[in-house]
């Protein structure tokens, strides 16, 4: 059995793989469309004065961030509750929060009828401080721009690093203390805001009232949605680093995996636990037992997190790959569909108005996640992002070595060891 | 500024509407004032471009006439759509850089250069009254504001002005509630509840509504005396208060991390030395 030991890029590999074109194409398709759109306005869009936010800010922002909040997830659990085993993982989780955030907020500039005042953001003394949107909106851009971007520094530095001239390394020779010793400080950040943003989503719709059924509609939507993004975040981090080894041909570490399964699935307890006392206190259960499509929605979004958790606190099953594979597609499928719903299946607006995007819109919002997983492609071949055992980085100093003889990368003597 | 009963205490100078549905003739001379008073070309294509005939409130429609009819037909009632200018607006409590902001005379104004277009009045609007320019390059939030322009001048909005019977008339608040409840008064059971609707509804509004079929009819949503921009940021206010709680828990985190963070710099320090790899952060 193959233990991760640091992280690894996808160095034997050629850039450009059918899965990158696949994603590229589909980004390059929606980047298109959002040119148009900078000189349109919206009404080619399915939405309407009823149903006023489509799929770019209901999917692309308030449901796909959960899928981005592997950083948080595994921030949390390995720092804070000291799982050291998660570190090796924590720069898959990194990258790949950045991406969806990124992408995410770059969606949000299209969906916005007149973006040119975003500038407002940088002026305190217009923002409405009652504004759960604004909450969003501020503590976000905050999020992606200095602390995930931080975050992620040491990954992009090491890079640059080794393949750095005695300047270069000179000049980061000096800076690299002064950041590291914020770090304390930054993580601080770095967990506080994705948890008041991602509960602040949920806000977003405690205002619209009975607009929202009542299986949905509580004042605990902050709570559910945060602990919602933590469930999603430890399924997107399994199910990347699932796909990726298997892509991209890496030994996979059971234990690592199981621990983020199990980690996964007693969130997800928690999560479906929370919501039934909820619909419990607030006397709404009768409505889950109803003959309506709201209550088969509203059991299926439980039932999908909680049944695959239910397999994998069995310490057996969650230490094979497969079952954990497939029980993390049912998680996120269940996540998603819970931080999707309040805003569309469960929104109910004033009149017999209907909202379904249209092909340009659709393409838009797939274009946008066709960026983040092309960029995740790309960063995983030039930065160490994947984990791997240690043979592979001595396997990969090597490589690197043949094809580029120039590099002054220190193999530390160790590498012909192995 | 929440009561503890009844909703939230009116501006001193808040003007508004009182609409009869009992008056109301449906001539829709409103509609139309509504359009020529605010510069907006009438939605002529319900009827084939031939005369205004809007279906709902829209981009080019502040104000609006419906009907409602019972399934028997036997009952039936105009109704006027517009924005109810509330006391606590869903609006203006979640428009995140204050381009919704409740102004002179309690109207609630919207200004060009602080919206972003996100559209959340329209989701948080009770009534669901605020429209989106969905065709314009530079699209702008439409909804009623009492005309102010034309307050500004001295004069009355153009829906009370140009009303052939009455049925919508232009005042303060305070005079609008007191006629009101001198109509009911004088005409006991003919108006529905004996009530006024904004009075106190969902925190009271500035548009009120005197009708002799249930509000809920014409459209007035009956959801109790809380506004919903209280009700919608409860949790929100708690939490965010000072920064208090953001503040301690930060304090927390940083304080369990440089624990954790001087362990980990030890041990890769060490790692370091036994196997000669950096540590990867």
């Amino acid at each position: 059995m193959s233990r991760w030991q640091r992280d690894v890029p996808i160095y034997n590999q050629p850039l450009i793989s059918a899965p990158f074109l696949f994603f590229g194409v589909l980004a390059l398709i929606g980047l298109s469309f959002s040119a148009v759109r900078l000189f349109t306005g919206l009404s080619f869009t399915g939405m309407n004065d009823q149903y006023a936010w489509g799929v770019w800010k209901t999917f692309n922002v308030m449901t796909l961030t959960a899928l981005g909040s592997g950083a948080l997830s595994l921030g949390i659990f390995g720092w804070l509750f000291n799982q050291k085993q998660l570190h090796v993982v924590m720069r898959t989780a990194l990258a790949s929060s950045i991406l969806f955030y990124a992408t995410g907020m770059f969606a949000l500039v299209f969906d916005v009828g007149r973006p040119w005042n975003m500038w407002n953001m940088m002026l305190p003394w217009r923002w409405n401080v009652h504004s759960a949107l604004l909450e969003v909106a501020v503590c976000m851009s905050a999020y992606v721009a200095i602390f995930l971007l931080y975050e992620n520094l040491p990954t992009v530095a090491d890079t640059f690093y080794v393949k750095g001239s005695p300047e270069r390394r000179k000049t980061m020779d000096r800076w690299i203390p002064r950041l590291r010793s914020l770090y304390p400080f930054m993580l601080g950040f770095a967990y506080l805001l994705p948890a008041m943003h991602q509960s602040s989503l949920g806000s977003l719709m405690v205002i619209a009232g009975p607009k929202v059924h009542p299986l949905w509609q509580t004042q605990m939507l902050p709570a559910l949605y945060l602990i919602q993004a933590v469930v999603c975040g430890f399924a997107s981090v399994l199910l990347i680093l699932l796909i990726g080894s298997l892509a991209w041909r890496r030994a996979l570490d059971v234990p690592i995996i199981g621990d983020l399964a199990k980690f996964m699935a007693w969130t997800s307890v928690f999560f479906v636990v929370v919501r039934w006392i909820d619909v419990l206190v607030r006397g709404v259960a009768g409505l889950a037992f109803e003959k309506s499509w709201y209550a088969l929605l509203f059991h299926g979004e439980n039932l999908l997190v909680l049944l695959p958790a239910l397999l994998l606190l069995n310490g057996k099953l969650r230490r094979i790959p497969r079952v954990v594979f497939v029980t993390s597609i049912f998680t996120a499928l269940g996540g998603l569909l819970y931080r999707f719903s309040p805003t569309t299946f469960a929104f109910r607006a004033g009149d017999p108005s209907i909202y379904f995007p249209t092909m340009p819109e659709l393409l838009m919002c797939l274009g946008y996640i066709g960026l983040a997983v092309t960029l995740f492609i790309l960063a995983a071949k030039l930065f160490a992002i994947m984990p791997a055992p240690l043979s592979e980085w001595y396997a990969s100093v090597k490589f690197n070595k043949q094809i580029h003889p120039e590099l002054r990368i220190d193999d530390h003597g160790a590498a012909t060891d192995h | 500024v929440y009561a503890a009963e009844g909703g939230t205490k009116a501006p001193a100078d808040a003007m508004g509407l009182l609409y009869d549905a009992t008056v109301c003739i449906g001539c829709k001379a409103c509609v139309s004032a509504c359009s020529t008073a605010n510069g907006l070309i009438p939605d002529t294509t319900g009827s084939g471009g031939l005369w205004q005939m809007p279906f709902d409130l829209n981009a080019q429609t502040k104000n609006i006439i419906k009907l409602y009819q019972s399934d028997d037909g036997k009952q039936s009632s105009f109704v006027k759509k517009q924005c109810m200018q509330c006391l606590d607006p869903a609006c203006v409590s979640g428009c995140p850089f204050g381009a919704l902001q409740k102004s002179k005379y309690g109207i609630v104004e919207w200004h060009a250069n602080r919206c972003i277009g996100c559209r959340y009045c329209e989701i948080s609007c009770p009534y669901d009254v605020p429209r989106f320019e969905w065709a314009k390059f530079n699209p702008r939030i439409v909804k009623c504001e009492l005309c102010r322009h034309r307050l500004a001048d001295g004069r009355q909005p153009a829906c009370t002005d140009v009303c052939p019977v009455g049925a919508v008339i232009f005042g303060t608040r305070e005079q609008l509630l007191a006629e009101a409840k001198r109509r009911i008064q004088s005409h006991p059971g003919k108006y529905y509840q004996d009530r006024v609707y904004g009075e106190y509804d969902l925190g009271g509004t500035q548009v009120l509504y005197l009708s002799h079929v249930p509000f809920a009819k014409l459209g007035l949503p009956e959801a109790g005396t809380e506004s919903r921009a209280h009700s919608g940021s409860k949790v929100h206010e708690v939490v965010y208060k000072g920064m208090a709680i953001p503040a301690i828990v930060y304090a927390g985190i940083v304080m369990i991390l440089r624990k954790r963070w001087k362990e980990h710099e030890e041990e890769a320090a060490h790692e370091q030395k036994r196997t000669g790899l950096p540590e990867q952060l």
